[in-house]
């Protein structure tokens, strides 16, 4: 298994009192496998990511768990180990394209000060012949990639920013490619080509991808995993199919019924009652007790583990405890 | 908010006008209610959710440094309330002399057998040691607390208050009103606050008015780019232009929405700006501009006191010693303050 | 640039309106002028001709706009020579160590800030807080007199006042800077004299004013470093010390630069009581001078002087920053 993650809590101390993010999360991504993370702003998905690169900002702090990537724990990892990861083993696109370069560089000055640093960890010079980065452009569908490098991020669109990114993410040769909302903040028709990319590259260059996103319906087009998170759980994770077409914890049910199936007829739009939970002073227990149908007394109290149900697994305490994941 | 727009009091064939008034006043509670304190408040369990004050008060406690400044804040204020009260009722009954008498002594009076002395714990007047003249350094602090006071807060609030009506307008009205309002401030903050004071009061006059009409002058142009910004912001917001559909009139769009809505940040930074004040006008008081001898004043004793270092270094030190005491605390507070208004995260 | 020429007229039209709106009648502003109370009345009427003190207010607001692009300031109440000249002589003086003191608290808070903003929540970033909270706070003259006492009196290291070495003979005046001035000349032993004399002024004017530069930095290097293009530096695999140095730190200078013209009307405004204290013979020690003896003329001549160079300084800090930020270069 490429990444295990096992009961991981990550907390931020913020103004008004730690707020913890993840809770407990456990999740688990294959080799050449596209895992999707889905969950509503709040519900700690994208701090997940960070956490896998170890990223966390600078008041966001480890509080339990393991993160096993490759086998190594990536939590009690030193800095220089972690240096050596970072590119090599995860690398991770973010969500805006607009800050994702660095403002007052050219964007090829930027790429190759990337390779230089992945030659120098490999006990390599770095030689300067520009194919591997135009290859690169050319599978990410950037046209006229010689013209892009010579320009600052400032003159691309969001579009090319993201796929220069992308770009970049191949260049270095991962085994894991964090997206981070890669569709949110672009048009529907750029959306279709990323998604369309990240299929035809998980083939060829042998990634495996995490896919956070909120919508759904996205990850329901690119991953063969799902996994949904519900204030800073994982609540749900199994085969897209499934998770999709029998969902198995209250929430997910509440998220796919959502999806508008384009009949008029079918009636008034269905919705997930209730907002998102402050986390600064989360509900006891399950987390999504106060707006689940099904609540029951013990979901007051106990917040429930991971546990395998069938071919998924959900936390939910609808489900008997059987063997643990 | 009973009277005018009140939906009980239009006539009938207005009516209408209530649904789109309560349409306003619903989207004012809201973008109000978006204000960084008011979010936590909201998001608190309802047990401990008293009221967005003793949130903010609790959150002074939390930082040891600001909550020492916030005591040392009261204990300035008090004093200079309580004295500056004493000294006003001096002036005006002519023969009384209850500010001196509280003091346990007479500042003002010069006393040559009692020079130079150097601190010690005898009595109370000669806890700071005296001046050359024989003033208790004490009792000269003291008796001059009031007006530093004073200053501090007519200048602040005279700049906010003139601030306010010159960039509201400014920002609401635009075009070259606007234009000319940018290079008029431009104009006054190019030249830094003590060279203007210097040249304002040497104009006006010498004495405590003219202190504070000099400073009052330097102050206005900060607060009313403050004010600008903030209306220039609110401007394109959603109640405003529910208020203007209405029919509502410029002047009170301004007075009604846009300036209660630009206080928040203003109130925080005005916190820190007292401190800045009293800077000043003890810098100007050291330059020998403001309150003449033999009215005791901090910046003036520094400066006299300087002349006597190193054998009788007590003269300048003590005013030196509280005026920056005062400043900082002021700086702490206001500090904290700024940082839960704006929300910034601790780490 | 037309904004600078604009904000000019603006800044001679307000001290004009200040004149007249203070001294409304001629007589009034001719004693303004005169300076000491006790000037004759023929006196008077000599300054309200010699400043055509009775024309109408439009006419005299184009003279006087006339008289300061010509260098016109007037006569000075005490020395009755011509203001310019004196300002001549001392503003120089002023540049040297305003210029000094903004140069080293720009760097001192950019090294500060820097360390503050990449080591957020530690306690050397609440270390440097405190500090500069507590040097920000201080009214300069505090700062300066310490400096004094402890440095020049206690220890002896420094000299406790005025240009240079008063046995020394100052070089010949070429710019009117001290320190150009002698290195004109070769004059090294007066150039280390002045330099050493140079020292603490300028030491206390950056102590002064480097808390905001520190504050600015941290915010904007805190800023940076949570930015993508941080997180996508720390993805290439760079040490945090590159990430700050290389990546944030481009990016988190641009608004000191901007703001440097700031700092150096703080600075200004600071050298007031720092000659002041110091004894050294630039504008600042003119000013408090002239307060004392009410030279009203030579006041208003270094408020309108003051502020036109806070205004040259701001627009030479906005071509420095289109030449900084390939984003605002071709504005």
């Amino acid at each position: 298994m490429l990444l295990e993650i096992q009961d991981l809590s990550v907390t931020y101390k913020t103004e008004q009192g730690p707020v913890r993010a993840i809770n407990g999360a456990d999740l688990s991504v294959e080799e050449k496998e596209h895992l999707a993370v889905v969950g509503e702003s709040g519900s700690g998905k994208s701090t997940l990511g960070l956490a896998i690169a170890k990223l966390l900002p600078a008041n966001g702090s480890y509080t339990g768990g393991r993160i096993l990537l490759n086998g190594k724990n990536v939590v009690t990892m030193s800095d220089k180990e972690v240096r050596s990861i970072r590119g090599g083993v995860v690398f991770m696109v973010f969500q805006d394209p607009l800050n994702s370069l660095n403002p007052v560089k050219k964007v090829g000055d930027q790429i190759v000060e990337a390779l230089q640093v992945k030659s120098r960890r490999e006990g390599r010079r770095y030689e300067n012949d520009s194919g591997d980065v135009v290859k690169a452009f050319e599978d990410v569908r950037i046209p006229d990639p010689d013209a892009i490098l010579k320009r600052y991020p400032h003159e691309l669109s969001g579009g090319q920013i993201q796929r220069v990114i992308l770009a970049l993410g191949l260049l270095m040769k991962p085994k894991l490619l964090i997206a981070d909302e890669p569709t949110s903040a672009v048009d529907v028709t750029l959306q279709a080509q990323i998604i369309n990319l990240l299929n035809s590259l998980k083939e060829e260059y042998g990634l495996s991808v995490i896919f956070i996103t909120h919508d759904i319906s996205v990850a329901y087009n690119v991953a063969d995993k799902i996994a949904v998170m519900y204030a800073g759980d994982v609540v749900e994770m199994g085969a897209t199919q499934q998770v999709i077409k029998s969902s198995l914890h209250p929430y997910t049910q509440g998220l796919v019924s959502c999806i508008p199936s384009g009949r008029k007829s079918q009636g008034p739009l269905r919705t997930v009652q209730g907002t998102a939970p402050s986390l600064l002073y989360p509900p006891s227990g399950c987390r999504y007790h106060p707006r689940c149908p099904h609540a029951m007394d013990v979901c007051k109290t106990t917040d429930p583990e991971l546990i395998s149900v069938e071919n998924s697994f959900v936390a939910c305490w609808l489900y008997p405890t059987k063997a643990k994941s | 908010m009973a009277g005018y727009g009140d939906p009980e009091t239009l006539p009938e064939f207005m009516k209408h006008r209530s649904v789109l008034l309560s349409v306003v006043r619903g989207l004012r509670r809201r973008s109000r209610g978006s204000s960084a304190v008011a979010t936590q408040v909201a998001m608190m369990p309802a047990s401990t959710r008293n009221s967005a004050f003793s949130y903010m008060y609790r959150i002074l406690v939390k930082d040891k440094l600001a909550f020492g400044g916030f005591i040392v804040i009261l204990a300035f204020f008090a004093w200079a309330i309580f004295e500056g009260a004493l000294q006003v009722v001096d002036s005006v009954s002519k023969g009384t002399n209850y500010a001196t008498i509280v003091l346990g002594g007479n500042p003002l009076m010069l006393d040559f057998s009692h020079s130079l002395l150097p601190p010690s714990t005898s009595s109370f007047g000669l806890l700071f040691g005296t001046d050359y003249y024989g003033h208790s350094v004490l009792l000269s602090i003291l008796y001059a607390a009031p007006r530093d006071a004073g200053a501090g807060v007519l200048v602040v609030v005279s700049g906010i208050v003139i601030g306010m009506l010159l960039g509201t307008s400014a920002a609401y009205l635009g075009g070259w009103v606007e234009t000319v309002f940018m290079r008029l401030t431009d104009a006054f903050l190019s030249v830094p606050a003590l060279v203007l004071a210097i040249a304002v009061s040497i104009m006006v006059g010498t004495g405590f008015t003219s202190v504070l009409i000099a400073l009052s002058v330097v102050w206005w142009p900060t607060y009313a780019r403050f004010f600008r910004g903030q209306a220039l912001s609110l401007k394109g917001r959603s109640f405003v232009a529910a208020a203007r559909l209405c029919g509502t009139g410029s002047l009170s769009v301004m007075f009604r929405h846009i300036i209660p809505n630009s206080l928040d940040p203003i109130i925080a930074y005005a916190a820190l700006d007292f401190g800045n004040v009293i800077l000043w006008y003890s810098s100007l008081a050291f330059i020998g501009i403001g309150v003449q001898p033999p009215i005791p004043e901090w910046g003036d004793m520094a400066s006299e006191g300087l002349g006597y270092l190193p054998a009788s270094w007590w003269w300048s030190f003590f005013p030196c010693a509280v005026i920056l005491a005062i400043v900082i605390s002021f700086t702490l507070v206001g500090d904290r303050l700024q940082d839960v208004i704006s929300g910034r995260p601790i780490t | 640039m037309i904004n600078a020429f604009v904000t000019i007229i603006f800044l001679a039209a307000l001290i004009f309106a200040l004149e007249h709106i203070i001294a409304p009648s001629p007589l009034a502003l001719a004693r303004v002028f005169a300076g000491t109370p006790k000037t004759t009345p023929q006196e008077l009427q000599s300054i309200i001709q010699q400043y055509n003190l009775n024309a109408p207010l439009q006419v005299q607001f184009v003279d006087y706009l006339e008289n300061v692009f010509r260098g016109n300031l007037g006569v000075d109440s005490i020395y009755k020579t011509a203001e310019i000249s004196i300002i001549g002589q001392y503003l120089p003086v002023t540049l040297e160590l305003v210029l000094s003191g903004t140069v080293l608290a720009i760097l001192l808070g950019i090294f500060t800030g820097v360390i503050a903003g990449s080591m957020q929540g530690t306690v050397t970033d609440r270390t440097i807080k405190g500090v500069y909270l507590l040097t920000w706070a201080s009214p300069s003259f505090i700062v300066a007199f310490l400096l004094q006492l402890v440095i020049a009196y206690n220890l002896g290291l420094l000299p406790s006042g005025g240009l240079a070495d008063p046995s020394l003979i100052a070089p010949h005046v070429v710019s009117g800077f001290p320190l150009i001035d002698a290195l004109l000349a070769s004059d090294y032993v007066y150039f280390w004299s002045a330099l050493q004399h140079l020292v603490l002024p300028v030491l206390s004017l950056a102590l002064c004013t480097f808390g905001v530069a520190t504050r600015i930095m941290r915010s904007s290097m805190v800023e940076a470093l949570g930015k993508d293009y941080a997180r996508l530096a720390y993805m290439k695999g760079f040490s945090k010390r590159q990430v700050v140095m290389k990546t944030a730190f481009r990016n988190a200078i641009g608004p000191i630069i901007t703001l440097s013209a700031l700092f150096f009307g703080t600075a200004t405004g600071g050298a007031v009581i720092v000659e002041d204290i110091f004894q050294y013979p630039g504008l600042g020690f003119f000013a408090v001078q002239a307060v004392l003896s009410l030279d009203n003329v030579a006041i208003l001549a270094i408020t309108l002087i003051v502020g036109i160079s806070v205004i040259i300084a701001n627009l030479v800090a906005d071509i420095l920053y289109g030449v900084a930020d390939p984003r605002i270069a071709l504005q």
